[in-house]
């Protein structure tokens, strides 16, 4: 019964010259749109738009830990919940975590950790969810780099905002921000995240055959795309103050 | 030696300049203030979304954002949760919650000891109390008291929540702010260090005017020149001009 | 438990009474007034059609997908509607991750209840084959931040869900398979458009539209459904108790009100 929603992989993923199959070059991204500060419930929360993807990001916390046995004497437990709505994929996914969900949730979680100061909360947690409301190829980037906007808006103290990006490989090409197809039918992908200025690397997968100097351009081409996504980051963060200057000196 | 020592020090951000976590500071022979970490370089980072404070000496970050972080001797509005025995369970509106412990004092007659008991004893879930905190060490719960004048059940007037951040922003230099808004309104405010603004007001016009006042003073923190504003403000919306 | 989160104390509560007895409500509004209602523009899901929507400082997001199947054994004859709803924990401290509690439940079978109620959707123009292949419709709520009156907001953001869906056309290929046929789709067959109006009492005062506060406090909740003839189509009353002038009272209301929130609903959709 579920034919109606098998795809076809497409005859040309990558043409001779580079050419993707969207139409981008091969170290192109995708047009990205971010915004801090879009829940009011939550303690910090950000919202991004990259390529296709929609990805809501919240943090809760520090907080008290329930049930209480988790908590951490030293320092805060940090917790996070990747989900994916049903409604985010061609075919509707069944709500609740299954396997690669909960993969993703540890492994995002290990992508943020290293980046705050866990010690100055003891008996606390700190819970982040991020919500995949549409799913374009990279949902797991997408969501630390909104996870990492939503720590800094909850004001949870940071070494530094974290960024991301992917790197695939489609025939010869290394290509940068693998897209829907490339990350289907690719040769390899590889997501990659850091605390930008400290550059401690704190996600790295890979699935896909790579020589080592494949794999030392590919971590060069997905580190310069992560510093393009850093830029983002940083505007995001500013731009309610700088509207908030504007619109007072226009008052003025 | 003071201003040598101020000459080696590299400075890359501006007094007062909005600044990012992870985003570098200083490097060299000044002291780091709140806000402020080292990296293994030894250059001074922010670790917060917040206002750079840059003097000669020293390299501190104004936080924008963030919880309330529970400090001895703050004045704090609370929310009674439970009583067991002796132990009050409060919300402070952080990430903890605190104790306030009923003194086991035999009440002297017309003693100054009978009447802390009688507030104590006067208090049930679900009452709003002002309260100082007496301890915090970090790890265990923010002890509180409601001893003291002027300290215990709230009745009365509302609450309005304010982001903790934007506290100091809120009662301004020498409570400037706070003074402003408690002349405009007419009426006595009180403003916890834990984000909650208690109004003695029953008059919706008078609530939502400082409510307006407050959502400004939290979108505007980051720039001068707010207390004239909101003086401003008040004025228009509270109009007390006859018509 | 119902929804209402811990914020609830006996000064809010004294306060949102004494503001009712002067004919006030916290944030300024009349009694029978509706926060302000926002769609937001742009594209968030892969449904077949969807609605970001604010009802004041609560945010929901409703979209609509589709899968074909076998009918339900006593209505061989029509397509199927499954509605779920998610109470996010990003939406308020009080959710928790996990299935659907009591609470996620009652809000999906009552926002279904309205449309069902109404018979909003014809089903029957959902059959591929009858008796052996329809459509089935998931109608996934989503809710992104909670400040009150999920019933409301979840049902207004999937009457523009539906509004705007337009459903695959879907045939039964040479070898028996269901198969897309490719560029073609037809409008989700909405034939009526139910709104929903949920009241509180605090005190003796009825209040349409709570906000998370007043929630929070209220002795006795109420939900209507009223549908495009002006008729009652569902309703739901959760906890606490009514007289019979004040549901009478809130069947008015929600019937004066009706017309500008659906004034509201055609600005986003086409809707006759």
């Amino acid at each position: 019964m579920n034919s109606i929603f098998t795809e076809q992989k497409p005859e040309v993923l990558i043409q001779k010259d580079g050419t993707r199959i969207d139409g981008r070059k091969p170290d192109e991204m995708r047009p990205i749109s971010i915004e801090v500060g879009v829940l009011r419930k939550a303690n910090g929360s950000a919202y991004i738009e990259w390529g296709g993807n929609r990805v809501l990001a919240a943090v809760y916390g520090p907080r008290e830990v329930h049930p209480r046995h988790l908590a951490l004497p030293d320092r805060a437990l940090i917790r996070c919940r990747y989900n994916m709505a049903p409604f985010s994929t061609e075919e509707r996914k069944r709500p609740g975590p299954d396997r690669r969900s909960v993969e993703l949730s540890k492994v995002i979680r290990e992508a943020l950790i290293p980046a705050v100061f866990v010690e100055r909360f003891p008996n606390t947690t700190i819970d982040i969810f991020v919500e995949i409301l549409r799913s374009d190829a990279g949902t797991r980037i997408a969501g630390i780099t909104a996870a990492s906007l939503a720590l800094a808006d909850a004001g949870i103290p940071l070494k530094g905002l974290v960024a991301g990006c992917t790197v695939g490989k489609v025939e010869d090409w290394l290509v940068l921000d693998v897209g829907h197809e490339e990350d289907m039918w690719g040769d390899a992908d590889i997501p990659l995240a850091m605390i930008m200025e400290t550059r401690e690397i704190t996600l790295l997968q890979s699935d896909g055959t790579l020589t080592p100097d494949e794999f030392k351009e590919a971590l060069d081409l997905a580190i310069k795309g992560c510093t393009y996504v850093y830029e983002l980051q940083k505007e995001a963060l500013r731009r309610p103050y700088v509207t908030v200057e504007k619109e007072v000196k226009g008052e003025e | 030696m003071k201003k040598s020592a101020s000459s080696r020090a590299e400075i890359f951000v501006k007094d007062r300049e909005l600044v990012l976590p992870g985003q570098a500071l200083a490097k060299g022979p000044l002291k780091p203030e709140k806000g402020v970490y080292i990296d293994k370089n030894g250059v001074m980072r922010s670790y917060m979304v917040g206002l750079a404070e840059i003097s000669d000496e020293k390299v501190g970050v104004i936080p924008l954002k963030g919880s309330y972080v529970p400090k001895a001797g703050d004045l704090v509005i609370a929310r009674i949760e439970r009583i067991s025995q002796r132990i009050i369970f409060a919300d402070i509106n952080s990430y903890c919650k605190a104790i306030m412990i009923v003194p086991r004092s035999e009440p002297r007659r017309g003693g100054r000891r009978y009447s802390l008991l009688a507030k104590y004893e006067a208090l049930a879930p679900g009452d709003v109390v002002l309260a100082k905190i007496m301890s915090y060490d970090g790890v265990s719960n923010p002890l509180l008291s409601i001893k003291g004048e002027g300290l215990g059940k709230i009745a009365g007037g509302s609450l309005i929540m304010i982001e903790p951040s934007k506290v100091p922003r809120a009662l301004g230099k020498r409570q400037s702010m706070l003074q402003v808004l408690k002349q405009k309104a007419r009426c006595d405010i009180i403003i916890a260090q834990n984000g909650i603004v208690w109004i003695n007001s029953d008059d919706p016009r008078v609530i939502g005017a400082i409510e307006k006042a407050l959502r400004k003073i939290e979108r505007e923190s980051h720039l001068s020149g707010l207390t004239e504003r909101i003086g401003q403000m008040l004025d228009d919306l509270l109009g007390r001009k006859s018509r | 438990m119902g929804l209402e989160e811990k914020i609830s104390s006996t000064l809010l509560k004294e306060h949102l009474l004494k503001l009712a007895q002067s004919g006030k409500r916290k944030d300024g509004r009349k009694f029978d007034e509706m926060r302000p209602i926002e769609v937001k523009e742009g594209t968030f899901t892969k449904g077949l059609g969807e609605a970001w929507v604010s009802l004041g400082k609560t945010q929901v997001l409703t979209s609509l997908k589709f899968d074909v199947g076998e009918p339900y054994p006593d209505t061989p004859d029509k397509g199927v509607l499954i509605s779920n709803v998610e109470l996010l924990p990003l939406a308020s401290p009080s959710f928790e991750p996990g299935p659907p509690d009591e609470n996620a439940i009652e809000i999906a079978r009552v926002v279904d209840r309205a449309f069902r109620g109404s018979e909003a959707i014809d089903l029957s123009k959902l059959v591929i084959e009858e008796g052996k292949l329809v459509y089935i419709l998931f109608l996934d709520l989503y809710v992104l931040d909670y400040d009150g009156n999920l019933f409301d907001a979840l049902t207004l953001s999937s009457l523009i869900t539906f509004a705007r869906a337009e459903i695959p056309v879907v045939e039964v290929g040479d070898d028996g398979s269901p198969k897309l046929v490719k560029e073609k789709s037809f409008p989700l067959p909405l034939v009526d458009y139910p709104l929903s109006f949920s009241f509180v009492k605090i005190g003796e005062y009825l209040m349409l539209d709570p906000n998370l506060e007043e929630e929070s406090v209220a002795d006795a909740a109420l939900t209507l459904a009223i549908d495009k003839d002006l008729n009652i189509c569902s309703v739901q009353k959760r906890n606490g108790t009514f007289k019979l002038s004040e549901i009478i009272k809130a069947v008015d209301i929600a019937r004066a009100r009706y017309p500008q929130i659906m004034e509201q609903v055609k600005k986003v959709v086409n809707i006759a």
